[in-house]
């Protein structure tokens, strides 16, 4: 008699429940962020998912930028990609951010010649900037990646960088309090992955645009330049110099890799020949802009020059040979002869990239 | 009146029986080749010798051929307003014009570099060799016409060959070569060869050593001038593959 009792009420436990699944009302278009699976009729509560589009205004003599059509550029997007550059989450233990190397004081590369991982280890190159980096047709200075999604997916874990795992960084993040929600809201995401954490530093790299130095004034028409400045600038524009054919065009740089003479034969880094194989390819490195080179020091790929007139001296003085040498610059033991003023007039000009705005922009 | 009808009704049984035979369109592929004294260019190897008696090799080959056009007895047809070569990269070596329309084509021609109407700085800005070609404003602006570097005196000291508009001047040149070509939608794939031979660059008729006017001729008109005059002697030629 008392299991016919429990059944009944089983029974009916089971029939009222059946009420509650009828009829459900909700937001029933699938594309909707709170989309529903067990609404039956719509009841016009449905929110989509959307971002605010950010248009990249093009300086003057740049190309349009080039942007992946799976990542375009949004406020969302930016915002938290800023984020995750100046997070220490992204290293093992939390020790370091993209940004303690790549400080914006110094045009986002590191004062140090090279840069010191969580665990106090060295690498042997210096931290390349970030400035127009939108425009990079590769990236690093052996030019590894090809964009700059590629590019930030690398020292996350290089274990003399921030050494730590995608799997660990991944599960950090989704534990996070903030996270979850700004990657939902720039992406339409339920569970963070490393491809759109780069996606994020992506579009922010990208508006870290540098267009407004005084050598930018100047060719608007909006100030002038010294006597000295339109010196460096004459040497640098011509043959006498011979700067612009790696430097030229208002990016400052060629997209192109070129041995500018640094040493002599069998090289202690191979650079581009490293990653092709190739052995003409040897002792080539990624041309850097020259925009606010006056912080970016020390320079070259391994940070061997500390000061822009220790650069302007190399070229001075022909460089080292080796097979590779860029033929432009084949005038060893030659060198540029420039004299003590054209040297320091050179360095002047080179000091007219400097954007203060790119520089201390929040 | 009814005669014009009557030839116009013939001169439409002729097109239509005509169709029977399916037209074959006829795509015109233009390569650019590279040959140092006939043969084949190889970069990077320190085996060739100037006019002068210097050896040298090739690293460095980019240069703009601009207002590629095909010549008929009416008209003519631009298959490609500019068109860049980059000796490192085999996707510039040639393209092609689809669909050549109907017509005795008798000459092509064709320019080295860029003439005054486009050699303009930032013209070309979002084109794949805005900066690797750009010609500085101070010394005339616009677009090198052709970069050609490379090692000489067995790669002791190097060259560049670098053309354009120095000061502003037009050093480009055109040339127009006779081809015969009856299109009448019967050719299919057609291939047009435009050949550089690089040592005429430097041989007739004025012999260019690179010991001496190797670099830093961008600002030299006398050389642009030299330059242009061995261009248009022999350093190009055609051939056609039908």
């Amino acid at each position: 008699m008392k299991k016919l009792v429990y059944l009944l009420l089983g029974t009916m436990l089971l029939l009222s429940c059946k009420k509650d699944l009828a009829p459900m009302s909700g937001c029933t278009e699938n594309t909707a962020v709170n989309y529903n699976a067990n609404a039956i009729t719509d009841d016009g509560s449905c929110i989509f998912f959307s971002t605010t589009p950010f248009i990249i205004e093009t300086p003057s003599g740049f190309p349009d930028m080039i942007i992946p059509s799976n990542n375009p550029m949004t406020i969302e997007g930016i915002a938290l990609g800023k984020k995750l550059f100046n997070d220490k989450i992204l290293s093992g233990d939390r020790m370091q951010a993209c940004a303690s190397c790549h400080l914006q004081s110094a045009a986002f590369s590191d004062t140090n010649q090279f840069s010191i991982g969580i665990d106090g280890l060295a690498g042997d190159r210096n931290a390349s900037t970030i400035i127009n980096a939108g425009w990079n047709n590769s990236n690093f200075w052996d030019g590894r990646a090809t964009t700059l999604e590629d590019q930030a997916h690398d020292p996350v874990v290089n274990p003399i960088e921030m050494n730590d795992s995608w799997l660990n960084v991944e599960m950090k993040l989704n534990a996070d309090n903030e996270y979850p929600t700004l990657f939902k809201n720039a992406f339409n995401i339920d569970y963070i992955d490393s491809n759109h954490v780069v996606m994020a530093i992506a579009q922010f790299e990208r508006t870290l645009i540098s267009a407004n130095s005084k050598f930018d004034k100047y060719l608007r028409g909006e100030t002038q330049l010294t006597t000295s400045e339109l010196g460096g600038h004459a040497i640098f524009n011509t043959e006498k110099g011979d700067c612009f054919h790696c430097h030229g065009t208002q990016m400052l740089m060629d997209n192109l890799f070129h041995n500018n003479g640094l040493d002599p034969e069998p090289f202690i880094d191979l650079g581009l020949g490293e990653i092709t194989n190739n052995t003409s390819d040897n002792g080539k490195f990624k041309t850097p802009t020259l925009r606010n080179i006056e912080f970016s020091a020390p320079y070259m790929h391994d940070g061997r020059f500390e000061t822009l007139e220790e650069v302007v001296e190399h070229y001075n003085s022909g460089g080292e040979y080796s097979s590779t040498v860029d033929p432009l610059m084949k005038k060893l033991g030659v060198g540029l002869q420039l004299t003590n003023q054209e040297k320091q007039d050179l360095v002047a000009f080179l000091k007219t990239l400097t954007d203060t705005d790119f520089i201390s922009s929040k | 009146m009814k005669k014009i009808l009557l030839t116009l009704t013939v001169i439409g049984l002729v097109f239509t029986s005509c169709e029977k035979d399916k037209p074959i369109s006829t795509d015109l592929t233009i390569n650019f080749t590279h040959t140092v004294d006939g043969s084949d260019l190889i970069t990077n190897s320190m085996i060739y010798t100037n006019e002068a008696g210097e050896n040298y090799d090739v690293q460095t080959l980019k240069y703009l051929i601009s207002n590629i056009t095909l010549h008929d007895d009416l008209g003519y047809t631009v298959l490609k307003d500019i068109h860049f070569i980059d000796i490192s990269d085999e996707s510039t070596f040639s393209f092609t014009y689809d669909n050549v329309p109907n017509n005795n084509y008798y000459a092509i021609s064709y320019t080295m570099g860029l003439d005054t109407a486009k050699n303009i700085s930032n013209l070309y800005v979002n084109e794949n060799y805005h900066a690797a070609m750009a010609w500085p404003d101070m010394m005339g602006g616009g677009y090198h016409y052709m970069k050609l570097e490379g090692d000489f005196n067995d790669s002791l000291s190097g060259y560049g060959t670098h053309t354009g508009g120095t000061m502003g001047m037009d050093y480009s040149f055109n040339n127009i070569n006779d081809i015969s070509l009856i299109v009448n939608d019967d050719l299919g794939s057609v291939d047009v060869n435009i050949n550089m031979e690089i040592n005429n660059w430097y041989k007739t008729p004025n012999q260019i050593e690179f010991s001496t006017y190797g670099m830093g001729i961008m600002g030299n008109m006398q050389m642009q001038m030299d330059l242009k005059q061995n261009g248009m002697t022999d350093v190009f030629s055609i051939s056609v593959n039908k």
